[in-house]
């Protein structure tokens, strides 16, 4: 494989694990555009045991992934007494401040970076990103992913129904954080360096653009938007700044003619309809 | 002791606007009854009472014998008390299926349950149990359908397929006949008849009187958030208070 | 020195004020958390500075630069406001979302991603008082700031137009009822919010000169900050919570460093957030759609 190839499969591998990260609340009615800031502390995290008390990879991702969701429940309970655009902007000026926080952490090299001692090959972010769909896959199979679906749809309802919202909320938050910090501790390990400017604004905006435009409704529509949003500009070897002026265009006019995005449920039933009935 | 619901000096103002005032009444197990009224007089805020959507300013509440006053609005479909609303509240854009399924969520909300891949697993006890639900309302056709894509009538009555499959024993309809075609209310009412059959408790708001008529033992009418009169309908009809109150009765024969 | 500080704040803060008023006209009545603004904002100095560099004289490139802001607003309008009642009610916001990120694009492929110099418009000329410096174009853009927010509010108090905005803002349905046209009067309240926005936009040129693709991400940014903080919906929360920004941002500059900017700023905004949702000036939240 052409080393161009394997550069560009492995961000896709990392836009489909952030693309999770933003479905999972969003499955539950919650815009999380602070998602780049659980990245960040996965990313910090992980890191930081690899140098300094030399865990191994395999032990260090993890646990920056698990520190990242246990931020996330820590954060999601007060921020989640928030709804609609103060969730959104509460999200957002989390993603800020915890960006800003690494920033300044001399600990971890501040504004400088970090290097990052331990190296994940492409193929381990391979295998990393394909179990985080599969485990997409699994959860979208269970009822906790139904119950998500009830409280998005309608919280007052759900809630008579003895679903618990505020619980179903938070897990979302948190689930969605730590499969934040798990693709951010591989990033980490695979470019070999962390710095804080990466977690930025636009990383979170990105990827729920993307997310929103594969589509919410079903658990197939952030790997669709990850796929477009990484591989059509590709194809289409456009330059950095004509890729994304293209991309949000095409997004804007997109979202316009179709709301839902991309992939919806009652489009997967027609197809497997057709497949039961030829 | 055999109330299926019982309130008793219920009262709940708005902004210093007195709703419902010192309200009692009792709603007696697997019987039918009708809670009728004017506009505004206080019908849907004794059903978001009930099933705790807003909390009480003074009074008491109990469903089977539990006290549910100050329960929270969660737990109180484990006493048997589920609600429609007036406006249709499914998840239209999935199936009948897992629409039905959410409303299993009360006898399956342990983690193992939450985790467990039903939709991976053919004929899954839930899927089973719900498909059989569906076809017992002669409603089994629809199971795969989106529910956007129903007509009126038939997502009248998977509303009330999925309060069944919460367990609820006493079931508050808002308008049940709302907006539905006439064979669309004899679906429904027959529909109803069956539920009833089954033990279960039923009230309902409602302002067609035929459908109350047909329908329902005995009714309970508010006015102004007041009792004024209770008993079968054909007494309750004559009663000058309810005359007076509520004009729209006369004309309805 | 603090004096000094804290009057670059407030200077700072005229800016973040008319960028808060601009997102609080588009939240309190249209209820659309229209991220399209910090774009506008952007659209109005790069717009402004691209035709001064044609040699345009000043007065037509700031209006062909709000021009531009108004016809973008109306695009923002059709395509990522009117078209999405039917969908997520995230779908709008995150659309607005797109929209600055094409903007800035744009005028990256065509002005490049540096910083440029905006020209000097107003004689360099100092008012001291005491120890205060006060640059002369600070105070002009402070006063025009102030000015054209007292006027809003005046506007929307005492006018018809502003009565009828009001009553859209209370209730749609009232407003439906009494006969008010809400088709004509969502794309008027785009433009003028766009104007804010890009009149802020050639403000920000003008005091600080220089300008750049992504000037407006960080000032647009805080402008939803400052809303936020002051109330939602509130023009003199708007007013407040953008002095306030701009205090903090400045304060926090010269005694903690640049680089702690975006904690004390944001974590401002968290913390109102979570303690007071409904900002400092504004009333309880009802449940709000995105």
């Amino acid at each position: 494989m052409s080393g161009y190839l394997t550069g560009v499969l492995v961000v896709l591998a990392f836009n489909v694990m952030a693309a999770y990260a933003v479905y999972l609340p969003l499955a539950a009615g919650q815009l999380n555009l602070g998602i780049a800031g659980f990245m960040a502390i996965g990313a910090y995290a992980s890191a930081f045991l690899t140098n300094e008390y030399g865990w191994p990879m395999w032990a260090a991702i993890p646990f920056g992934s698990a520190l990242a969701g246990l931020m996330g429940v820590l954060i999601g309970i007060p921020v989640l007494r928030t709804h609609g655009i103060y969730l959104a902007m509460a999200t957002f000026a989390l993603g800020q401040v915890i960006s800003a926080v690494f920033l300044n952490l001399e600990v971890v090299g501040g504004a400088a970076g970090y290097p990052v001692s331990d190296y994940a090959t492409p193929g381990v972010v391979w295998a990393a990103a394909a179990g985080v769909v599969v485990l997409m896959l699994y959860v979208s199979r269970t009822r906790f992913a139904l119950c998500l679906t009830a409280v998005k749809s309608d919280p007052t309802v759900a809630d008579l129904l003895g679903v618990s919202v505020r619980g179903m909320q938070v897990a979302a938050f948190a689930l969605g954080a730590a499969v934040a910090g798990f693709g951010g501790g591989l990033y980490a390990h695979h470019y070999n360096f962390v710095e804080a400017q990466h977690f930025n604004v636009l990383l979170s905006v990105f990827t729920v653009l993307y997310v929103l435009f594969g589509g919410t409704q079903t658990v197939w529509g952030p790997l669709v938007g990850a796929a477009f949003f990484t591989l059509v500009p590709e194809v289409l070897r456009a330059s950095d700044q004509w890729r994304y002026a293209v991309f949000a265009a095409f997004i804007i006019l997109f979202m316009a003619v179709r709301p839902q995005g991309l992939v919806t449920a009652s489009l997967l039933r027609i197809f497997r309809r057709r497949r039961v009935t030829p | 002791m055999s109330a299926a619901l019982s309130i008793s000096g219920l009262s709940k103002s708005f902004a210093g606007v007195r709703a419902i005032r010192d309200l009692s009444f009792e709603v007696p197990k697997g019987r039918t009854t009708a809670l009728i009224g004017p506009n505004g007089a206080g019908k849907t805020t004794v059903f978001n009472l009930v099933s705790g959507v807003y909390g009480v300013d003074a009074g008491r509440i109990t469903v089977n014998g539990q006290d549910v006053t100050h329960m929270p609005s969660r737990r109180r479909i484990s006493t048997g008390v589920a609600r429609s609303f007036q406006n249709i509240r499914l998840m239209s854009h999935l199936s009948v299926l897992e629409n039905l399924l959410v409303g299993q969520h009360v006898r399956a909300s342990s983690l193992g349950a939450l985790l467990t891949p039903y939709r991976l697993i053919p004929n899954h006890r839930w899927k089973r149990e719900a498909r059989a639900a569906l076809a017992e309302s002669g409603l089994g056709a629809y199971a795969d359908e989106t529910v956007s894509a129903l007509p009126y009538g038939v997502r009248k009555r998977i509303d009330l397929v999925r309060a069944t499959l919460a367990g609820a024993s006493v079931l508050m309809l808002d308008e049940p006949a709302a907006g539905l075609n006439p064979s669309e209310t004899n679906a429904l009412r027959d529909h109803l008849n069956a539920l009833a059959q089954k033990g279960i408790t039923l009230l309902v708001v409602e302002h067609d009187m035929h459908f109350v008529d047909s329908i329902c033992e005995s009714v309970v009418v508010l006015n102004f958030g007041e009792k004024i009169a209770e008993g079968p309908l054909s007494e309750v009809r004559r009663d000058p208070k309810v005359r007076e109150a509520y004009i729209g009765m006369d004309g309805e024969d | 020195m603090l004096a000094q500080q804290i009057v670059n704040g407030l200077m700072l803060g005229a800016i973040y004020m008319l960028v808060a008023v601009a997102f609080t006209l588009a939240i309190g009545v249209l209820n659309f958390l229209n991220f399209s603004l910090p774009g506008l904002f952007m659209v109005g100095g790069m717009v402004s500075f691209g035709m001064m560099k044609l040699g345009w004289p000043w007065f037509l490139a700031f209006a062909v630069a709000l021009l531009a802001a108004a016809f973008i607003s109306l695009l923002v309008e059709r395509l990522a406001y009117r078209r999405m009642q039917s969908g997520d009610p995230e779908v709008p916001l995150v659309s607005s979302l797109g929209f600055l990120v094409l903007l800035e694009n744009l005028v990256l492929i065509q002005y490049g991603s540096d910083q440029q110099a905006f020209p000097a418009l107003l004689p360099d000329m100092n008012f001291r008082f005491g120890g205060l410096v006060i640059g002369m174009a600070q105070v002009a853009s402070l006063a025009v700031s102030l000015g054209l927010v007292f006027w809003l509010s005046r506007f929307l108090a005492a006018t018809n137009a502003g009565r009828r905005i009001r009553t859209v803002a209370e209730s749609r349905e009232t407003a439906l009822l009494m006969g008010i046209d809400i088709a004509r009067l969502v794309p008027q309240l785009f433009v003028a919010s766009a104007l804010l926005a890009a009149f802020a936009g050639i403000l920000f040129a003008v005091n600080y000169q220089q300008v750049s693709p992504f000037m407006g991400e960080g000032i647009g940014f805080k402008g939803v900050a400052a809303m936020i903080v002051g109330g939602m919906g509130s023009i003199w929360g708007a007013v407040l919570g953008g002095l306030l920004i701009g205090l903090a941002e400045v304060l926090s500059i010269s005694f903690l460093g640049a680089d702690v900017v975006n904690i004390t700023v944001y974590g401002l905004l968290l913390l109102i957030l979570i303690l007071r949702p409904q900002g400092l000036l504004g009333r309880p939240a009802s449940r709000e759609k995105l």
